[in-house]
């Protein structure tokens, strides 16, 4: 216990591992502030004309469908169109209706749209009479938010990992790791209290941002919080690994790096490509993160049964790895 | 002048040795594979589709690009699977259009969009006003964005990591009383940096631009990476020289590339248009970039200026931190 308490202390002095621990709760609050800005506009069609060459009522027409910036010159509104970070679709007056204008660059819809914007145009009569039924379909902005979130709260549990991996090689570094080789604790209970410290913060950092984020229900608390105990274990486990492989502060940021780098683009990508094949969908899971981020996605999704699936994997993950690393460090002491 | 070639050995011996050619290597070639098969295949959006039920084969003219579904359940079915689609109800003798919508303009063309193909109507084409195939574009796109990402992030740390390491083992005060002008350490380093993006540059553009246009472009770039890259270089110097460890280093590295490359990259590739952004001066520097990738003129003569200013004041603050660095030897 007293020695957890040093621990502890070797941490509040180290402003590096606090601000680290607190980086993912002011994200998820910056996240949650972004959910009051309306990007629902973002994705609407931009239509630029020349000054007095389009009549008011084809103005009014253009706007149903979306923004209408109005240009001086000619070489304006070309420059307008052909700027690589707009999709502008430029529209003239030509004869009784009228033409569109590309840049030639644009994503397919956009020079789909262009090209069938006149015909939309003489035909915006008949079009009229329709009858609408707007579907009630999850926002796909939406989506994107809960993923975003998701992968904030990976980066919070994945601090336990960088903490632990830091704090190994630095007492490397400063010679410690030598004097802890003859101290009389043992082997086990060393590796305990290494863990302990960064599963701790790694923990308490993703409950802080997952009650930022997040509002549930009694059991699927229960259920986001066994997530969170299992990821954050084996993040700080993987950070065990990362001291104990690499020889210098240089190295060790690289390989945070390139881990971090792995446990977040495996489910997002995952999450943005939807692999299907159930072979690649399985090798996916050996990323711990991976069964994580299923799991949180399930329960947000209301189906917290899915999620027990997740959560055995997660578990899985958590006593190879341990084991694994205990009949490493067993082997290097023999050698020793 | 054989000083000066001894020291720039020096530094390129350091850097072979802290693997960081090696490291750029990597993200060359990660960044040519993720753009050759993953981001020109990926990033193209289509129209909507439009699916139809129509059991009574009202809407003979409608045309090929719609597909007809044999039932009601089907059409449900397909658009739960493509929430981009638009559905046509056409039984019981209306036209009922089906669809989800993220904004209510888009959603209003959406529908009028489904409509319209259920006639016949002559072929349009817009009027290009361009050069470039899509293709084309993304490819310029990407790799701007890339090689600016790199800069910031990759070349920052490495130049912050080898100031380190010497600093840990006394390069710097050794360099105190050696026989050598102090400005060439800096200028070596700064040298040694400079060249190893431009050719990182070099090669970026011409595994994913594509040989043919990689020709037109290639000085521009060459310009605006140069600049880049002797800013943050000078700027990795000053966080190395005051910064007490690399573990802080870490930290200021982490919070320049999320708040500073973040806004950029938002205000430069999407619609969204922040007030502020044109008091961030990474914004002009990616815009100048960009500009050199799309060969436009944008770049105005103050911004030329501004970048000579911004590296003359860093050099000069870098020349002071490091005199006082020196300084303490004495």
């Amino acid at each position: 216990m007293k020695s957890l308490l040093y621990q502890l202390k070797s941490v509040l002095r180290d402003k590096f591992c606090l601000m680290t621990f607190l980086l993912p709760i002011v994200m998820a609050a910056v996240l949650n502030f972004a959910d009051s800005v309306d990007f629902t506009s973002v994705g609407d069609f931009q239509f630029g004309i020349l000054e007095d060459n389009v009549a008011s009522h084809t103005i009014t027409w253009l706007e149903r469908y979306g923004r209408v910036i109005v240009y001086g010159t000619q070489e304006e509104l070309v420059d307008a169109i052909n700027e690589p970070s707009t999709n502008l679709i430029g529209v003239e007056k030509e004869g009784n209706g009228i033409g569109t204008m590309l840049s030639g660059d644009e994503l397919d819809i956009f020079r789909q749209t262009a090209n069938t914007l006149p015909i939309l145009y003489d035909q915006r009569k008949s079009v009229a009479q329709r009858e609408v039924l707007v579907l009630e379909q999850p926002n796909v902005m939406e989506g994107f938010q809960d993923m975003l979130i998701v992968a904030t709260l990976i980066v919070a549990m994945f601090m336990g990992c960088t903490f632990n991996a830091m704090n190994m090689i630095s007492e490397k570094e400063d010679g410690v790791a030598y004097v802890n080789e003859i101290l009389p604790m043992s082997r086990s209970r060393y590796i305990l209290q290494k863990l302990i410290v960064g599963f701790a913060g790694g923990c308490l950092s993703s409950i802080i941002t997952a009650c930022v984020c997040f509002r549930y229900s009694l059991q699927e608390f229960a259920f986001m919080l066994i997530l969170i105990v299992l990821s954050s274990f084996v993040a700080a486990l993987t950070g065990l690994f990362i001291g104990k492989v690499s020889a210098g502060m240089m190295t060790g940021v690289a390989y945070i790096k390139i881990i971090m780098l792995l446990f977040i683009a495996v489910p997002v990508l995952d999450f943005l490509v939807e692999f299907q094949h159930p072979f690649v969908a399985t090798l996916l899971y050996l990323v711990p993160s991976q069964a994580a981020f299923e799991g949180i996605m399930n329960l947000l999704a209301g189906s917290p049964e899915l999620s027990v699936k997740d959560i055995l994997i997660l578990f899985a993950h958590c006593i190879i790895w341990f084991f694994l690393y205990l009949s490493i460090s067993r082997q290097k002491k023999k050698k020793v | 002048m054989k000083h000066f070639g001894a020291l720039l050995m020096k530094d390129v011996r350091l850097m072979v040795s802290g693997k960081f050619f090696l490291m750029s290597l990597g993200f060359l070639i990660l960044y040519t594979l993720y753009v050759n098969f993953g981001y020109i295949r990926f990033m193209d959006v289509g129209m909507y589709q439009v699916y139809m039920y129509d059991p009574e084969g009202t809407q003979k003219e409608a045309s090929s690009l719609v597909h007809r579904v044999p039932s009601e359940k089907e059409l449900e079915a397909a658009l739960l699977e493509d929430d981009n689609g638009v559905g046509i109800n056409a039984s019981n003798g209306k036209l009922q259009v089906l669809y989800s919508e993220e904004s209510k303009k888009a959603g209003c063309h959406k529908a009028d969009y489904a409509i319209s193909l259920l006639r016949q109507s002559e072929k349009y084409n817009a009027r290009i006003m361009g050069i470039q195939t899509p293709e084309q574009k993304a490819r310029r796109d990407i790799t701007c964005e890339l090689l600016f990402f790199e800069m910031i992030a990759v070349g920052f740390l490495g130049i912050a990591a080898v100031i380190f390491k010497e600093k840990n083992m006394g390069v710097i005060r050794v360099c105190a009383i050696l026989p050598v002008k102090r400005n060439w350490f800096l200028l070596s380093k700064i040298t040694v940096f400079l060249l190893s993006d431009l050719v990182f540059a070099i090669l970026l553009t011409l595994f994913n631009v594509g040989l043919s246009d990689t020709a037109g472009i290639l000085p521009g770039v060459l310009l605006q990476t140069a600049f880049l890259s002797i800013i943050m270089a000078l700027s990795g110097v000053i966080c190395a020289l005051l910064l007490k460890d690399f573990r802080q280093f870490t930290l200021a590295y982490l919070l320049i590339t999320i708040f500073a490359a973040t806004p950029v990259f938002m205000s430069a590739n999407t619609p969204i248009k922040l007030e502020w952004i044109r008091f961030h001066p990474f914004y002009h520097i990616y815009m100048g970039l960009k500009n050199a990738y799309f060969e436009m003129s944008g770049n105005s003569p103050l911004y030329y200026l501004g970048c000579l200013i911004a590296v003359g004041g860093l050099f000069a603050v870098t020349l002071y931190i490091f005199r006082r660095e020196m300084g303490k030897e004495r």
